[in-house]
């Protein structure tokens, strides 16, 4: 195929602007999908998409375009929205020359919207602005365009609207992408490189690695060389996405599919690789990736000790189709043995923890999540910690310094009071407020990541009534005033459930946090008395009043088998639960130190 | 009720399970008469309303029953159900007549007992019933208030019950229970004391009191799922289950198991023996059996009953045994609801259980004595004051904490 009929993008937008229904749409127009197997948001193929209806994976695909006769491929890539899977629209960018800006025409330009216009911007991308949703009775396109001019300096009068819904205005989006974006460059003669955007894991065929092919040929059958790894391997099959993989005998500058050689482990590939041929070990390697961010930490316990080697088993499954969680062996005082993750968010988090126990069945305790905290000791070196229980004793250390996120903020203006209220309660710092247009502002603002993930984001949502939304980038570490806050459960500190807290909340903190374990943790035969403290000194306390009455009126020949079954059934009930002590404390209890409510 | 074994009735009703092994000669024999003058709202027995159904039939496929699996010289004879007192004294003769020619009860059972209702007992039943061999006898009085009576759904009145008591002893039946409810809807701890107070001035020689509960799938259980209903406070109900006990023991009544009060000597035998985790045998729909360590059941429904009967002789529709170590959870946790507790090496006997097996159990109730739930005297262990209402609690640490098993 020549170049010049190529054309590579990717989809971008906020959380639900219709990037995965806009594709759908090209799928449908371009005959790649046939109707009659169209189902709504077909590249969201992981069961936790389709029950969440979100994407979490950036999915490749190609598809073949009319225009005036002449024939072009499209290699197109639907990205997520997420906060959380930024990681994969950057990795998608590097593949393309273009990007589609996907702005639902009734909620405007969003955090997203800015972040991810921002990211292909900086990749040098082609932007065309698609006004999505105009079916909807309350869409307003042309204050929409206005608004992305205003915020993203990118014109937008002209730009396409569009219902990825109905199909309405789709195909004009068509043409547009073969006259807006550019044919990608190459020298078709130059030896191979090719450029290693993503990879999953297949259990039949192993890892399949997604390839653009920057200079030169590859052909089935080649030997090739992973520069980055110096891994080689033979092209035991190469192919497009169409959108199932289908073979091809070779790709060649432009092009866009997968190539597969029996590696066993996503591990063996490095994202942002460049792919060259065995004997041309001497190519410039292309521009690769940062390395994915782990922005928070938690603990996985199983809850019956003896899970503890099944539970290694499913993190490395698991990690095989997804390489962006790190996991390490940890113990805690209360819970023994389990394993440290690291997530790129919350919901990431989340998703992890879901597939851990539906794919493998497991039972598990999770503690609250944590950010990674710097910390001087001193004796001048630094320890990196992601878990408050790991804290030194505050005689062995001069300071601690927690990571610092740029918040960009997007909200109506009438909110503008409360969000700057929300962003100071959570120690947030000024940088600057914008008008996108008469009726919304972008606020950017400083705050502690340990902020965000405590309960920033619902208090922004709850105070703009769902109107407001949030992007942030990690922007450095600083010291800050913090402290360990203990809880203890009838006069034993559980380290599971310790946090650290700015000095100054340590106190309604620690009586928020109490208040919740005392919601979540049942009724025992004794009396549970739970203290939160900082050092020596106990800054709350609560307690649990003993269960006085717990007995079954009747119990005869013919009721005990059913009785037994229910006084066992009372203990499925009891999963997600671990003993300390002599307390059990179920799952919920563990995430109390999470959020006020 | 649901069932209590999911085993999927076959279509044509071919018993899945063999008849359990025969139970040996003096094994205590429990018969279920599952018919009931109406449901009332919060029974889970299995029982149904008596209006259009053959009873005679009933009995007959009850005696047909009997003769394939009832075991000889039973030492106990328990009429239960539904309402035993409902049948006529034609057809508890033909019943009892039958069930001596095949197991010669009347010679080996040094109690019988029969569960009677205040609207089928008079002093006709009550004599009919002593001729047969039925000297001991429960009546269900539940309330004294009528309106709760109708709440519950029963079809009788409190002046009824008092008549029913009048009349079995009239007919001289000299031991003579009496079934109450506590903790109904609305019900102060003094209203309690004071009905149980008229009921004691009877001077039972046995009462059954029985906090309310709300069982699955009855009519009480959905009305306080949307809210008709709310159960009492724990702090009240808690009043009542000592007032209980305090009132009958001043009356000479001892609370020998969590909800059941004797005179000395008029303990329930046929229920002891459940509690000490014994065998029996049980016969028509939905009776359970226990014999050796193998506990079966027949369908929890009348026309399967029947059909099996026809078939087979029997009607077993599942069975289970528990391993080794749930049956001594088992043992611990019935016990305990007995006045005189557990001692290790009746359960060791009774669960047929190893010493490790048993060792396990004693560590665990090692540390429920230290944790003032159990007391220990010799070699015996019982619920302490603290530990009594909340015998379940305390048997979910040994039906959950002990390694499970069934097998
Ligand atoms: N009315 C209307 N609804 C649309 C349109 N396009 C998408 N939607 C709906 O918007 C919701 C989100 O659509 P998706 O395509 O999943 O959005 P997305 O941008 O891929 O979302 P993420 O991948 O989670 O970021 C779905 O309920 C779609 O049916 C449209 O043109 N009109
Ligand atoms: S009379 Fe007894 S067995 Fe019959 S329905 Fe009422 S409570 Fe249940
Ligand atoms: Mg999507």
């Amino acid at each position: 195929m020549d170049p010049k009929y190529i054309r590579n993008f990717s989809i971008i937008a906020h959380i639900d602007h219709g990037k995965s229904t806009l594709a759908d749409r090209i799928l449908e127009i371009t005959g790649t999908v046939q109707k009659r197997e169209m189902k709504a948001q077909l590249l969201d193929d992981m069961e936790l998409e389709r029950e969440r209806g979100i994407t979490i994976k950036a999915r490749a695909v190609t598809a073949v375009h009319e225009m005036n006769g002449q024939k072009y491929v499209f290699n197109l890539i639907d990205t997520p929205g997420h906060v959380d899977f930024n990681y994969e629209v950057e990795k998608s960018m590097q593949a393309c020359e273009g990007a589609i800006l996907l702005v639902d025409a009734s909620q405007g330009v969003e955090a997203q919207t800015v972040a991810n216009a921002y990211l292909a911007i900086e990749a040098d991308l082609e932007i065309l602005t698609v006004l999505n949703k105009v079916d909807l009775g309350h869409a307003r396109p042309d204050e929409i365009a206005e608004e992305v001019e205003n915020s993203l300096a990118i014109e937008a009068t002209d730009a396409c609207r569009i219902s990825a819904k109905t199909g309405v205005g789709v195909d004009a989006v068509l043409d547009r992408i073969v006259d807006s974006f550019p044919a990608p460059q190459g020298d078709p003669s130059a030896p191979l490189r090719a450029l290693i955007f993503d990879a999953v894991y297949d259990e039949f065929r192993g890892v399949i690695v997604y390839l653009r092919i920057v200079d030169g040929t590859l052909k089935k059958r080649d030997r090739v060389l992973m520069k980055g790894t110096d891994k080689k391997f033979e092209a035991v099959d190469i192919g497009i996405f169409n959108p199932k993989m289908e073979s091809r005998g070779s790709l060649s500058v432009g092009e866009v599919g997968y190539f597969v050689s029996n590696i066993k482990a996503l591990g063996d590939v490095r994202i942002g690789d460049t792919l060259t041929l065995d004997k041309t070990p001497d190519v410039d390697m292309l521009p690769g990736y940062r390395e994915p961010r782990h922005m928070v930490y938690a603990d996985f316990y199983p809850t019956n000790p003896k899970d503890y080697e099944t539970m290694r088993e499913a993190l490395d499954t698991l990690s095989l189709s997804d390489s962006s969680f790190s996991y390490e062996a940890v113990t805690s005082e209360a819970l023994g043995f389990g394993y440290r993750c690291g997530f790129l968010g919350l919901l990431h988090m989340e998703i992890i923890q879901q597939r851990l126990e539906r794919e493998h069945d497991l039972d598990m305790i999770q503690t609250a999540p944590s950010v990674t905290y710097k910390v001087q000791l001193k004796d001048g070196t630094e320890e990196i910690i992601h878990s408050p229980g790991a804290l030194p004793n505050p005689d062995r250390f001069d300071e601690v310094l927690e990571p610092i996120v740029r918040v960009s903020m997007i909200v109506p203006a009438e909110f503008i009071g409360v969000t700057m209220t929300i962003s100071n309660d959570h120690r947030g710092i000024f940088v600057r407020q914008e008008h996108l247009s008469p009726t919304r502002v972008q606020l950017v603002y400083d705050v502690p990541l340990a902020e965000i993930m405590y309960d920033f984001y619902d208090k922004l949502k709850s105070a703009t009534r769902g109107f407001g939304t949030l992007n942030y980038d990690l922007k450095g570490y600083e010291p800050a005033d913090l402290v360990k806050l203990s809880i203890l459960v009838n006069g034993d500190e559980v380290d599971a459930l310790c946090a650290i807290v700015h000095k100054s909340f340590a106190d309604p903190r620690g009586r928020a946090i109490l208040k919740k374990l005392r919601k979540e943790i049942p009724r025992h035969m004794f009396e549970v008395r739970l203290q939160a403290a900082i050092g020596s000194r106990i800054i709350a306390r609560e307690s649990i009043a003993a269960l006085r009455k717990d007995v079954t009126a009747k119990c005869y020949g013919g009721d005990i088998s059913r009785k037994r079954k229910l006084l066992e059934k009372q203990k499925a009930g009891k999963r997600r639960m671990r003993q300390v002590g002599s307390v059990d404390i179920p799952q919920k209890a563990f995430l109390s130190v999470l959020g006020s409510e | 009720m649901e069932q209590q074994e999911p085993p999927p009735t076959s279509r044509r009703d071919e018993p899945r399970v063999s008849a359990p092994p025969r139970a040996t000669e003096g094994t205590a024999l429990y018969v279920h008469l599952p018919f009931c003058a109406a449901k009332c709202h919060y029974c889970d027995f299995f029982s149904v309303p008596d209006e259009g159904q053959d009873i005679d039939g009933m009995i007959a496929a009850i005696l047909r029953e009997a003769e394939v699996r009832a075991p000889a010289r039973p030492r106990t004879l328990f009429l239960g159900g539904g309402t035993p007192s409902l049948l006529s004294a034609g057809q508890l003769t033909t019943l009892l007549d039958g069930l001596q020619e095949i197991t010669g009860w009347r010679g080996s059972a040094a109690e019988v007992s029969a569960e009677c209702n205040p609207e089928s007992l008079d002093l006709d039943k009550a004599r009919c019933l002593l001729d047969l061999g039925v000297p001991r006898i429960s009546i269900g009085f539940q309330s004294l208030d009528d309106e709760t009576l109708k709440l519950f759904g029963r079809v009788h009145t409190a002046t009824e019950s008092f008549r029913a008591y009048e009349s079995a002893r009239t007919a001289g039946i000299e031991h003579v229970n009496v079934d109450l409810i506590y903790a109904i809807p609305g019900q102060t701890a003094d209203e309690w004391s004071a009905d149980l107070g008229r009921v004691l001035d009877l001077r039972p020689d046995h009462l059954s009191a029985y906090n309310l509960t709300f069982e699955e799938d009855t009519r009480f259980k959905r009305w306080l799922d949307r809210g008709r209903l709310e159960a009492a406070e724990e702090e009240v109900e808690l009043e009542m289950f000592h007032a209980t006990r305090e009132l009958a023991s001043s009356s000479g009544l001892v609370a020998y198991e969590i909800s059941n009060h004797a005179r000395p000597n008029e303990q329930c035998s046929h229920n002891l023996n459940y509690w000490r985790n014994g065998e029996y045998v049980g016969i028509g729909p939905g009776a359970v059996s226990k014999v050796e360590h193998t506990r079966s059941g027949n369908p929890r429904s009348i026309s399967p009953y029947l059909r099996r009967i026809q078939g087979h002789g029997h009607a077993t529709e599942w069975s289970e045994t528990p391993g080794e170590v749930a049956r001594v959870a088992e043992c611990w946790w019935l016990g305990l609801r007995l006045q005189g507790g557990v001692d290790p090496a009746e359960v060791a006997r009774t669960a047929g259980a190893s010493d490790a097996a048993i060792e396990v159990s004693v560590t665990l109730a090692t540390r429920l004595v230290g944790d003032g739930l159990l007391e220990r005297s010799e070699a015996r262990y019982t619920l302490s004051e603290q530990g009594l209402p909340l015998a379940d609690a305390v048997a979910r640490e040994f039906l959950q904490r002990l390694p499970q098993g069934v097998d």
